[in-house]
């Protein structure tokens, strides 16, 4: 190969490759920097930022030590809770069910994601309201049972407009199992359960830790949810940055809390990935 | 051989049918053990599906099949003394070379100490020439390889019958004829029954002691390599198993084949064909002649095409009123060792029980 | 539904194609074509991205589109329909929770208001923060400062300019349902107290610093407005040992109250006459021991993009027959003697709209301080995420 060719080829690459770098450059590391450079600033005496270079962001933290407790425990029983519902629901579109309704039946999982979370937390609202599930219970003389408003109510929310984030990438890792090596597991004295165990299991997690690294970074992130059924009270990081933005207009406090959050997720990808890649044995870890 | 004890395999009056379409009917079939048996036919003739009922991943819709005389109607594959080396190997990605042969040992009960899973693994390895692969990962290893790892996997649990759906199918041809060795070999050392799915005629014929032809969901032929090839018990086993020229005939009752342009031969094995028929000549059982005269038992032709196969070389002779003849010639069957030139007039010669004579 | 809806509902095709032929033709306007084919439904959308879809052939026009940031049911939905129907400018409308908010949305722009509703005792901050222009009162004609009672004007007024004028007054109370609550409520110190044993996990507070903390020291017997550290410590305290029996944290606790999810608010005068009119067994009541009293204001914000609209819009709800037809729907008393004298009486007998002098008297306007002191901005972040 000559070196004009050479040339000509970075140059294409470079071309390719120039606006997904430009994407990246303008929307995820410039406001990135903002955020880094407003966290050590200080709030301007009727709020917004003034420039600074102080530690006291980091230094208040803990103020909001609740809101990180909350969120850092909630979001990964929600994933879990979320992959206990989805692991058998993805087993069964992928292994089980009829190859002729699988589209049908995968569709069913997408399609509420053709409505807006906002709509359909609302209906939940409704049903944990004093007028839905509490009222039929008031019918068979449970009165005054409060469901909305509670961290369980979260909990539900949480698992049930994650659900689908979690049964896609669970059930794209199962659907490209080779079955034939299911048999050869059968073939080689493995009953059913070892079978699950000894492989399905272990090729499916990265589809798994695909989908509880996805859906435990967008909880640690998310605010409508324990907004709307947790009446404000159940408060997750997401909010208190909405409140430090949205009220006490606070942005290098709210900055360095964005910054932890970033490095929180950052650490619990490489964990989540790192787990994957050992466990799977190999480098070749499908994103979905 | 009818005595369960002597048989590893037996099929009776098995068939098999998803839905409308009957994959195999009607396999009566039984491998004596310790035997090399080849299933061979075309890709769809059901022979996989054969191999599957073997295996237990496919139950029989009719019928029965034996493993050491035991019925295994309803038993799962997971029970089965027999183990299977699949198509594309089938290993599991996410363990090492050692891992995938431990597979069977671990699944044992009661259980095996692990340091003899390890000895065990070890030594099955080393019988497909891999001692030292162990901690490789499958995707580190190559085709052939990876063949071998499947074959010690297999064979690691010492089953009754080792199942091989086309395990040289992947390989390139060099490899191929090599693992066909060594499979013989191993077959020998371990002495167990053998059976081996395959399209390939060269590879049946080469490695096993039996070979089962099958066609649409059925056995046509069950026999010793030599017998299917020498007396194909169909025009379709003629056609499958080698080459072979195909004429039409007539027989009279003196056992006499009349060919369409006239010629008449005295064929002994007409297979009490009467009537129109079609008659088979392998290409290496003519001799070509210089001199181009019809005789009582030679046909004469003209040589269009010539393939140079360095120690034999194949002919195409046009014979009047009987179309193209594809013959093989050894390169001294001329005495000369002169190769004939397209266009030449030849003689075609050759031993009237070669022809094989089958109604249409 | 709207009227606007039903002016861009579906078209069959023979109506289409009639309609634009007539458009070639120039006897229909584009507006009117837009209107009749629900193309114009498409436009307004668009429209809502500020410049994106603004046809500079309307400069001048009052546009098709505008956008206003007010308060939860604090509107009728009819005046945005007549207002469209009389000017063609479709009102997008944009409720919060609190003047946090809206100063929060306004300091970091790109609101697309065109008028906004912010409370008295913030106004002065917006001023010095450059955040909204002085009125041209010259293109309201239909304000009328004589007609208005001061005590409710004056802090429209910063130097001697009009930056805003007066929407309504109110106060804010407590509202609760009689029904489930038998205990009587006639003080903040109840509010706390019953928060926390007969309606306990039944009560809310708004999503607010200003009127939550602001109630709490009340409760405790401080001022309102208090920006002490030590007060508020103790407020702090309080508002943390009543968060667990809260039902919810959030000012739009009509439909909360309306399901009987809830049972007991801090309530804004207008809610508490509309939820009273409608459920006659939720009462509103005002502290004896004290809380707010406020007004509300329009000013049209600098960065509007459409402030022709926004002071066309402005200028209808300051006609006094507009104005009582959305007084008669919030609920919330007026501040212009214009408007009362063509109110009907059972309004303007109303206790919840227009309470005695006396029961005033305690209450105190928001002071502009507590918009921007960070202790009490931390304390609310504190007490929404203990």
């Amino acid at each position: 190969m000559t070196a004009a060719t050479n040339t000509k080829r970075n140059l294409v690459t470079a071309a390719l490759v120039a606006p997904a770098a430009a994407w990246l450059m303008i929307f995820l590391v410039l406001p990135f920097i903002a955020m880094l450079v407003f966290a050590f600033g200080e709030r301007a005496p009727e709020g917004g930022y003034q420039a600074a270079f102080t530690f006291a962001q980091f230094a208040n933290l803990p103020t909001r030590a609740a809101a990180f407790w909350n969120t850092l425990i909630l979001a990964p029983i929600g994933a879990l809770a979320c992959l206990l519902i989805a692991y058998p629901v993805a087993y069964y579109l992928a292994v089980k069910a009829n190859p002729r309704y699988r589209l049908i039946l995968v569709s069913l999982v997408v399609v509420p994601f053709w409505t807006s979370l906002l709509v359909r937390t609302y209906a939940w609202m409704y049903i944990l309201g004093s007028r839905g599930i509490p009222n039929l219970l008031s019918m068979i003389g449970i009165e005054d049972v409060r469901m909305l408003n509670t961290p369980g109510a979260v909990l539900l929310g949480i698992v049930y407009g994650y659900l689908p984030l979690m049964i896609m990438p669970v059930y794209v890792s199962l659907e490209k199992l080779d079955r034939r090596l299911l048999e050869a597991s059968a073939d080689l004295g493995a009953k059913p359960v070892s079978t699950f165990f000894g492989v399905t299991l272990p090729l499916s997690l990265p589809g798994v830790m695909t989908g509880v690294a996805l859906v435990t970074i967008l909880l640690l992130g998310e605010y409508l949810i324990p907004q709307l059924l947790g009446g404000g009270k159940v408060f997750f990081i997401g909010n208190a940055l909405v409140d430090l933005f949205l009220q006490s207009r606070n942005w290098p406090f709210g900055s360095a809390i964005a910054v932890t959050l970033v490095a929180v997720v950052v650490v619990v990808l490489m964990v989540a990935m790192r787990i994957a890649f050992r466990v799977a044995g190999t480098r070749q870890v499908d994103l979905v | 051989m009818t005595s369960a004890s002597t048989n590893d395999i037996e099929f009776r009056s098995v068939a098999k049918r998803y839905g409308a379409v009957t994959a195999v009917s009607d396999i009566n079939l039984e491998v004596p053990r310790g035997a090399f048996m080849a299933l061979l036919g075309p890709s769809g003739c059901g022979k996989t599906t054969c191999l599957r009922m073997i295996g237990g991943f496919e139950q029989p819709s009719e019928g029965t099949v034996f493993i050491s005389g035991e019925p295994m109607n309803g038993v799962a594959a997971y029970r089965r003394p027999v183990n299977m080396v699949f198509q594309h190997y089938a290993l599991f990605p996410h363990l090492d070379v050692e891992q995938n042969v431990a597979y069977g040992l671990r699944q044992m009960r009661p259980r095996i100490a692990a340091g003899e899973i390890t000895r065990r693994a070890q030594e099955a390895l080393e019988m497909v020439r891999l001692g030292g692969f162990g901690k490789r990962r499958i995707h580190e290893m190559s085709g052939g390889q990876q063949q071998r790892v499947a074959l010690a996997r297999a064979i690691v649990n010492k089953p009754k019958v080792l199942l091989l759906d086309e395990p040289l199918a992947a390989l390139d041809k060099k490899l191929r004829t090599a693992m066909q060795i060594e499979l013989q070999t191993l077959q020998r050392d371990l002495g167990i029954t053998f059976v081996l799915v395959t399209h390939d005629q060269e590879e049946a014929l080469s490695m096993s002691d039996f070979v089962c032809v099958m066609n649409a969901g059925r056995i046509v032929q069950v026999g010793p390599p030599q017998e299917i090839y020498d007396r194909p018990a169909s025009l379709f086993v003629a056609d499958f198993v080698g080459k072979s020229n195909r004429i039409s005939a007539t027989v009279d009752g003196n056992a006499s084949v009349r060919f369409a342009n006239g010629a008449r031969f005295s064929a002994p094995a007409v297979n009490g064909t009467r009537g129109a028929a079609m008659v088979a000549l392998r290409p290496e059982a003519i001799h070509l002649t210089r001199n181009g005269a019809a005789s009582a038992d030679t046909l004469a032709g003209t040589v269009t095409h010539r393939i140079f196969l360095g120690s034999a070389v194949e002919y195409s002779v046009a014979v009047d009123g009987l179309g193209d003849f594809l013959v093989t010639a050894d390169r001294r069957t001329l005495g000369d060792g002169e190769l004939v030139e397209p266009g030449e007039k030849v003689g075609l010669a050759f031993d009237p029980n070669a022809l094989h004579v089958f109604p249409v | 539904m709207s009227k606007w809806y039903r002016e861009n509902a579906p078209i069959t095709a023979d109506q289409l194609s009639d309609e634009l032929m007539r458009l070639k033709r120039g006897s229909v306007t584009r507006r009117h074509f837009l209107g009749v084919t629900g193309l114009g439904l498409a436009t307004a959308v668009l429209a809502r991205q500020p410049g994106l879809f603004n046809s500079t052939a309307f400069a001048g026009d009052l546009g098709t589109q505008m956008s206003i940031a007010t308060w939860p049911n604090y509107h009728d939905p009819a005046t945005f329909e007549a207002f469209q129907a009389a000017t063609g400018v479709a009102v997008e409308v944009n409720v919060f929770g609190s003047n946090e908010e809206m100063l929060a949305k306004l300091q970091a722009g790109g609101t697309g208001w065109d008028l906004f509703v912010p409370t008295n005792y913030t106004i002065s901050t917006y001023v010095k923060l450059g955040l909204i222009d002085e009125l041209d009162l010259s293109k309201v004609p239909n304000y009328d400062a004589s007609t208005e009672t001061a005590r409710f004007t004056n802090e429209g007024v910063v130097d001697g300019k009009t930056y805003a004028v007066p929407k309504n007054w109110g106060t804010t109370g407590i509202a609760l349902n009689s029904a489930k609550i038998k205990k009587p409520v006639t003080s903040w110190k109840d509010f706390f107290e019953i928060a926390m044993t007969e309606a306990d996990g039944r009560a809310m507070v708004h999503d607010y610093q200003l009127t939550t903390i602001g109630n709490a020291l009340v409760s405790l017997g401080y001022s309102f407005n208090s920006i002490k550290p030590e007060e508020l410590a103790k407020a702090e305290e309080l508002l943390i040992r009543v968060k667990p029996h809260l039902y919810a944290i959030n000012s739009d606790y009509q439909p909360s109250m309306r399901a009987t999810d809830a049972w007991m608010t801090m309530c804004w005068t207008n809610d508490g006459a509309q939820l009273n009119r409608d459920m006659p067994e939720i009462q509103f009541v005002l502290g004896k021991d004290g809380g707010e009293i406020w007004s509300d204001f329009y000013a049209i914000p600098k960065s509007a993009a459409n402030k022709a609209a926004g002071y066309a819009l402005l200028n209808y709800l300051m006609t006094p027959e507009n104005a009582v037809k959305e007084h008669i729907a919030n609920g919330a008393p007026t501040t212009d003697s214009r408007v009362m004298k063509l109110l009907p009486a059972e309004v303007t007998s109303n206790k919840i709209v227009y309470p005695d002098e006396a029961s005033l008297t305690p209450l105190e306007f928001g002071a502009a301080v507590t918009l921007t002191d960070p202790g009490r901005a931390e304390l609310m972040a504190r007490f929404k995420s203990a």
